[in-house]
């Protein structure tokens, strides 16, 4: 099993838990800042996820890509 | 031991020729059966059994039933296709009744005698959607998509519909509304007939392998491939439809790992890959927007007002301890006050005493001690109680000014004496002898070498 990698839902749901911690006023300083940093990492990768979705509809065509893939293929050292 | 012999009585009173031998009897019904005319019925085939000579089954309808039996020649000569006469089938039987008389150690039975058996064709379309359906069931293949997660805001969607349909538009009036604007990789394919289910599969798989983080996946230059995938089709008649309920289609679907939306058809149409995707929708705008669960406006708000809410944490958290601080920066000026206080009423005290001894010389060395004594205060109390306070107070307001990490990361740092404790004079630090240094990143520990 790989790494579980981050997701737009696991990182909106550890931010909401990081709000509620810090809601509580149960943190200290030092727990306060390490939240605050992790949340602003979070809400940057949130915006860049929405940012991916947001600039505009690419339409691509299967068939299109399917046959750049078979024209790649037969290109050995191609690869990138 | 004759049968004359063994012939009793009748039942006294009856009218009713006899008694006869049973067997006999059973061989005259047989003869009487068989020469009854020989037809064609139409019914199910259920309960279908094999054995060395002969292939048993019952033919049923919604208003009786009979049971059949076909030799096995018979029905080698039929070249009835593998797997196609199972429970349920629709199927079209010759032949004609017939009893098998038994015998002393074996059992009597009436079956149709068939000698020849089709498999009725197209049949009812809808018995057969359902078979295959209890089939796919049977082997678990309703489950796996809806085991698949599905991303929240997936970057590129796969779309299988015709070129030319109304789906297409329907399709990104629903991403629209959810305000998405990714990676759209359309499959093109024939939705109209039987043919349609080949192509479809194949885009299907296509578009499943340039999905995952491969070699296809990297040369498309998305990084990442197709998350979901849309398969949309407009109404037609059931007929039209089949081409979602074929069942090599329907075990790619359900085999895919990535999830499948599908709406094919009206809501009233219920075809097979209904059953096998993720996620069935009435309309391709409804399985558009289920490709996209979040609405990106919404998302992009609620995002914003997390950040708003992290920052205003972090500023409250440093100010309420910037206010602490100041507080605690007052505490020794108090002290020095009384202390100076009392010192005044001291050297009132000594003076009077010289005064009345008339040892001005003793004066003299008070006024020495006393200033000796004034100048230890204003150390003790700082180089400058009154610039310090107004540099908190700058601090604090700097602070609610900015970001709070930034203060402590531009080099001012918190002191404590290990346990929590909030340490602000040389005094208490000395008196602690080992202090933690609260930096940006972290904290250290630090022993105070003056004595």
């Amino acid at each position: 099993m790989s790494v579980p990698e981050q997701t737009y839902e696991t990182a909106t749901s550890r931010l909401e838990e990081i709000i509620r911690r810090l809601d509580s006023g149960e943190a200290e300083l030092r727990e306060t800042l390490a939240l605050c940093k992790e949340g602003r990492g979070l809400v940057e990768f949130c915006a860049a996820e929405l940012d991916a979705v947001g600039q505009g509809l690419e339409e691509l065509r299967l068939d299109e890509l399917v046959a750049r893939l078979e024209a790649g293929a037969g290109r050995p050292g191609d690869a990138p | 031991m004759t049968e004359q012999a063994a012939r009793p009585d009748g039942i006294e009173g009856s009218t009713l020729p006899g008694p006869f031998p049973v067997g006999a009897y059973a061989k005259k019904l047989q003869e009487e059966l068989r020469k009854r005319a020989r037809l064609q019925l139409v019914g199910e085939a259920w309960n279908v059994k094999r054995s060395k000579a002969r292939v048993y089954f019952e033919l049923r309808d919604g208003d009786g039933a009979l049971p059949c039996a076909m030799w096995n020649d018979a029905w080698e000569r039929g070249r009835i296709p593998e797997g196609a006469f199972v429970d349920g089938a629709q199927v079209v039987v010759a032949g004609g009744p017939d009893y098998y008389p038994g015998s002393r150690t074996s059992s009597p039975g009436f079956s149709f005698d068939v000698s020849a058996l089709r498999i009725a064709g197209e049949g009812d379309l809808l018995a057969q959607v359902d078979r295959l359906r209890r089939k796919l069931d049977a082997e678990g293949l309703l489950e796996p998509q809806r085991r698949l997660p599905r991303a929240a805001l997936p970057r590129t969607i796969g779309v299988v519909t015709g070129e030319s349909g109304k789906a297409r538009d329907d399709v990104l009036a629903g991403l629209a509304r959810r305000g998405w604007e990714g990676r759209l990789v359309w499959a093109f394919a024939p939705v109209q007939d039987r043919h349609a289910a080949g192509a479809i599969t194949r885009a299907l798989q296509d578009l499943a392998a340039v999905a995952p983080d491969g070699a296809a996946g990297t040369q498309m230059g998305t990084g990442g491939g197709v998350e979901v995938i849309v398969v949309a089709r407009g109404g037609g008649s059931l007929a039209d439809l089949l081409a979602f309920c074929d069942e090599t289609l329907c075990r790619t679907v359900a085999l895919l790992p990535v999830p499948v939306i599908a709406s094919v058809g009206h809501h009233t149409d219920r075809t097979l890959i209904d059953d096998v995707a993720a996620v069935a929708c009435s309309t391709p705008t409804h399985a558009a927007e289920a490709a996209v669960p979040l609405h990106c406006a919404e998302a992009r708000v609620a995002v914003g007002r997390s950040a708003q809410r992290l920052a205003d944490h972090g500023r409250r958290a440093v100010l309420a301890r910037a206010r602490h601080l100041a507080q605690l920066s007052r505490a020794p000026a108090q002290a020095v006050a009384k202390q100076r206080a009392r010192l005044h009423q001291l050297m009132r005290e000594m003076r009077a005493s010289a005064r009345r001894r008339g040892l001005a010389e003793t004066e003299r060395e008070l006024r020495a001690a006393a200033a000796g004594l004034e100048r230890r205060a204003a150390v003790a109390r700082g180089a400058n109680v009154a610039a310090r306070r107004a540099k908190l107070d700058a601090l604090g307001s700097a602070l609610t000014a900015h970001d709070p990490e930034r203060i402590v990361a531009r080099g001012y740092a918190v002191v404590d004496d290990g346990a929590g404790g909030v340490l602000t004079t040389a005094a208490q630090a000395r008196a602690a002898g080992s202090v933690r240094l609260f930096f940006a990143d972290a904290d250290v520990r630090a022993r105070i070498e003056d004595p």
